[in-house]
């Protein structure tokens, strides 16, 4: 990050934006199914609004343009001058791609917008606006006001605060405001009698002690400035059963009798300033009682102190709030109609007195806008890099923890020793952390998705057919890596199920379907990975075609059987492409292949089911995080490896009878009155010429993604482990078989295996049942 | 002539850059109290608790906007007198009057420059050092 401030916040605009035009397409979505709330309007009008003025700010001209004209129409829909219908809705959608694809441009991710792209949307707008494009510059885009409005500012003398005079308000009536109790910006202005003391409110924090402060130190302190009172106020001590100890309950008030210098009584609080309520009055000759010098303190009622101010305090607010909000909504409903201007402020000018009657109206309809805001999760922006380095550093933390875990063993402790129960202890707490900085990266796919009605509706613009994109578990968080990676398949596929799955519109008519498709995109956690779907109701896969194509291209035999299913994932070899010609939409060279891989490479795995008629169901499944896996640690061929535990089904050591060969050259393991092909692991790695021993050996059942079972023969197992992931292919390069590497409690690195690149090479590799060395 | 320094601050606004782009002008200028919230009702409550000498806020807002905020204020005798200066994204005549009307101090247009800002200031409070 820069350390020019105007970078950062200019980095921080970038990231605001994303969120604003996420709001604004999902707004505009609402607005699209009939929800033209003035809320919902209002929302995207602030979206568009918020991106100009920070663009401005940057001096991002294009950007402000264009933002410029969509707020204008905003505005007019907003203040319902203009009426939201269908065309409207479609343009405001289409504005809102331009937009972000101007926030991109701004942003350096992206190529320029094409001038004359922005240009016609631009007229589109103000034609909407206005009935006609507007020529030229539209004037107050940044023009500056005060030569137009005459405008006289306010002025107020800060000294002058307190006394009370009303403020002039330019010559409108002047508002009856009665005095402020304001603090003034310079010395204290102590206005009538003369200064004979100090009244002191002190209400200490709990952290005030927590900071090793003491109140009778404090008193003994103000003590030395002169003869003092103490009273202490306990009627905020709790019962003896509800008290919190460590939670402060008294209130002193101490009365000074010495006209020292305010600065005198502050320096006495100095150390505790920020850990207390105080409030320091001057007291006058005349028993005029205290002015409040002092604003710390947090009561309205004349720094009278009482336990419950704050609960007063609170209904006041919510009662002013719901007061101000009330006036605002009657504004803002208003329409096109000016405001009464004769009214409004002699509703301001009413003084506090008014407010009792007004809450009793409204208190309660603040109540749940207050409580919304008190349960809205506060959060903090970190830089990603920092987020990473801890989870790199506790990724270090499970290795060590293992490695001393495994030495304590090796020692020979006695498992009921001190040290083994303390290991136990920081092996849970090690877990905790990882998980909790895991959580850290979670992030909800929402971001995904919502990219997905744009690229939803230019897809459906090309190929001319209608389409309803449907989200569902928008809030399933993931890994931040994998979220950003999700992007691109769920974009293929999208695009797949709209210009292969569904029909056209008329075919959908001749099928007795609704014209208009129906493409569903979920998300929803199942057994500790994420599963993305991507349904539609088109007309499934044409499985003779497939299987045609597939034989054309030699990815199948004519006379190789195959289940539905498996026609139907035939899609996903490499080479396979249905699309009777290549269109502008999906045919671009990447087929589902692809998808498949970029998938894979995240440690996921893709399949597809189909009913021909009734349409296809995408399902995608991933990790939640690719930093840690708990694994199975195995030995084959001297290497020690990592399978998946997800993958594992069981594990058991063979029987000699149980072997079987089928058509004499896979060997396959009768395992619960099935066949499964059995893999040689050590040969499959090609970490040994010859078999595997299968006296002593032991074999994994396994379960591919595609619910495919295997038996892994390996040399031993030696235990449950989790393990933090890294990268071979940043390390090394991509190995056929392996999924990643990781550092074991020992310090060795070991492989992971990835279970279905191995099955299937496994089950072409492993030659002849011959090859294998029976147990006799 | 008022210290800059002396001058707490309560920047008003729903956007985060908003807020930090006001930061950094009002520390220029040589303010340093300075508090911030993301709205008028957030706004309002803050002012109510802590009293500040200037509050600079966005007109567009949700849950409760400049105006509400402005209003708000100006009803509660304790804080009625809190000087209050108008962010406005356009120049819109109708908004800046209806300000005028609930006693704004004055009002600035976005993009400003923190010399624009600083005149602002000065013309509520007078030259500031």
């Amino acid at each position: 990050m820069s350390d020019d401030p105007f970078e950062a916040i200019k980095a921080t605009f970038f990231q605001e934006c994303e969120e604003l035009l996420g709001d604004l397409e999902t707004n505009l979505i609402a607005l699209e199914s009939g929800d033209t709330d003035i809320e919902t309007i209002n929302a995207c009008f602030r979206a568009v609004h918020s991106v100009k003025g920070g663009a401005g700010a940057f001096g991002l001209d294009d950007l402000v343009r264009f933002a410029h004209v969509f707020e204008t129409l905003m505005d007019e829909l907003r203040s319902g001058r203009k009426a939201v219908d269908e065309d409207v809705v479609q343009s405001l959608l289409r504005a809102s791609d331009v937009l972000n694809d101007h926030v991109t441009a701004a942003r350096g991710a992206g190529p320029a917008v094409d001038p004359d792209r922005s240009q016609a949307l631009i007229a589109e707008l103000e034609t909407l606006t206005h009935g006609a494009p507007v020529s030229g510059t539209d004037a107050d885009a940044a023009g500056d006001m005060d030569d137009d409005f005459g405008f006289t500012p306010v002025a107020l003398s800060l000294d002058d605060f307190g006394a009370g005079e009303a403020m002039p308000l330019m010559d409108l009536p002047a508002l009856d405001l009665p005095p402020l109790d304001l603090p003034s910006l310079d010395a204290p202005v102590v206005t009538g009698g003369e200064q004979t003391g100090w009244k002191i409110i002190f209400r200490p924090h709990p952290r005030l002690y927590a900071n090793a402060n003491e109140t009778a130190l404090l008193l003994r302190e103000l003590g030395r400035l002169g003869p003092i009172s103490v009273e202490m106020d306990d009627s905020g001590l709790p019962s003896l059963e509800a008290l919190e100890p460590l939670d402060s309950h008294l209130v002193w008030t101490i009365h000074l009798d010495a006209p020292v210098a305010e600065l005198d009584v502050r320096d006495v609080f100095d150390f505790v300033e920020t850990d207390c309520d105080l409030s320091i009055m001057s007291v006058m000759a005349e028993g005029a009682g205290a002015s409040v010098v002092s604003d710390s303190l947090p009561d309205l009622d004349d720094g009278l102190p009482s336990l419950d101010t704050g609960a007063a305090a609170e209904f006041d607010i919510a009662a002013l709030v719901a007061m101000a909000q009330a006036d605002t909504a009657s504004r803002l409903g208003g329409g096109g109609e000016t405001a009464p201007v004769a009214e409004t402020p002699k509703s301001t000018a009413a003084p506090a007195p008014a407010a009792p009657p007004v809450a009793a109206n409204n208190a309660t309809a603040a109540a749940p806008a207050a409580a919304s805001a008190a349960t809205a999760p506060v959060t903090i922006r970190v830089e990603l890099d920092r987020v990473d380095r801890l989870i790199n550093a506790v990724g270090e933390l499970v290795i060590q923890q293992a490695m001393l875990a495994q030495r304590v063993y090796e020692s020979g402790l006695a498992r009921s020793s001190d040290i083994s129960l303390g290991l136990e202890d920081l092996e849970l707490l090690t877990r905790e952390i990882q998980d909790s900085v895991m959580a850290i990266r979670a992030q909800p796919v929402k971001s995904v998705f919502q990219r997905m009605p744009r690229l939803v509706r230019e897809v459906a613009a090309m190929t001319g057919k209608k389409v309803k994109l449907v989200t569902a578990g928008e809030d399933t968080e993931v890994d931040k890596t994998v979220v950003e990676r999700l992007s691109e398949p769920i974009t293929h596929m999208l695009r797949n199920a709209i210009d292969h799955g569904l029909e056209s519109p008329e075919e959908r008519e001749a099928a007795g379907k609704p014209v208009e498709g129906t493409v569903k995109l979920a998300a929803l956690h199942r057994s500790g990975r994420i599963v993305i779907e991507i349904s539609d109701d088109g007309k499934g896969i044409n499985r003779q075609r497939v299987r045609s194509i597939a034989e054309e291209r030699g990815l199948v035999t004519p006379d190789q059987i195959l289940s539905d299913d498996e026609v139907d994932n035939l899609i996903f070899l490499p080479g396979f492409s249905t699309a009777q010609e290549v269109t502008d939409v999906s045919g671009r060279g990447v087929g589902m292949d692809v998808v498949r891989r970029s998938i894979q490479s995240l440690g996921g795995r893709i399949s597809i089911s189909s009913n021909p008629g009734k349409g296809s169901i995408f399902t995608m499944s991933l990790p939640l995080t690719l930093a840690v896996l708990d694994g199975m640690v195995v030995g084959a061929a001297d290497q020690t490896l990592v399978a998946p535990l997800a993958a594992i089904v069981e594990s058991l050591t063979p029987k000699a009878e149980d072997i079987h060969l089928v058509g004499g050259v896979d060997p396959v393991l009768m395992f619960r009155d099935e066949f499964v092909p059995l893999v040689d692991v050590g040969q499959t790695m090609e970490f040994r010429n010859e078999p595997t021993e299968l006296k002593g050996g032991v074999v994994m059942i396994v379960e591919t993604e595609g619910g495919q079972r295997a038996g892994l023969l390996v040399d031993a197992i030696h235990g449950q482990r989790q393990v933090v992931i890294k990268s071979l292919e940043t390390n090394y390069r991509h190995v056929e078989g392996v999924a990643a590497a990781t550092i074991l409690g020992d310090g060795r690195v070991a492989l992971i295996l990835d279970i279905d690149v191995l099955v299937n090479t496994g089950r072409r590799r492993t030659t002849s049942l011959a090859e294998l060395k029976m147990a006799s | 002539m008022p210290a800059a320094s002396a001058i707490r601050t309560l920047i008003v606004d729903d956007q985060l850059t908003m807020r930090a782009l006001i930061r950094t002008s009002l520390q220029q200028i040589g303010v340093r109290d300075i508090e911030e919230a993301p709205d008028g009702e957030a706004a309002l409550r803050a002012v109510i608790t802590k009293p500040v000498h200037l509050v600079i806020s966005d007109f567009n807002m949700p849950n409760l906007d400049g105006l509400g905020l402005l209003r708000g204020i100006r009803a509660h005798p304790p804080i009625a007198k809190t000087a209050f200066i108008m962010l406005t994204g356009r120049a819109d005549r109708e908004l800046v009057q209806r300000a005028v009307q609930y006693g704004v101090n004055n009002y600035l247009v976005k993009p400003f420059t923190t010399q624009q800002l600083k005149e602002k200031m000065e013309s509520v409070f007078g030259p500031l050092t």
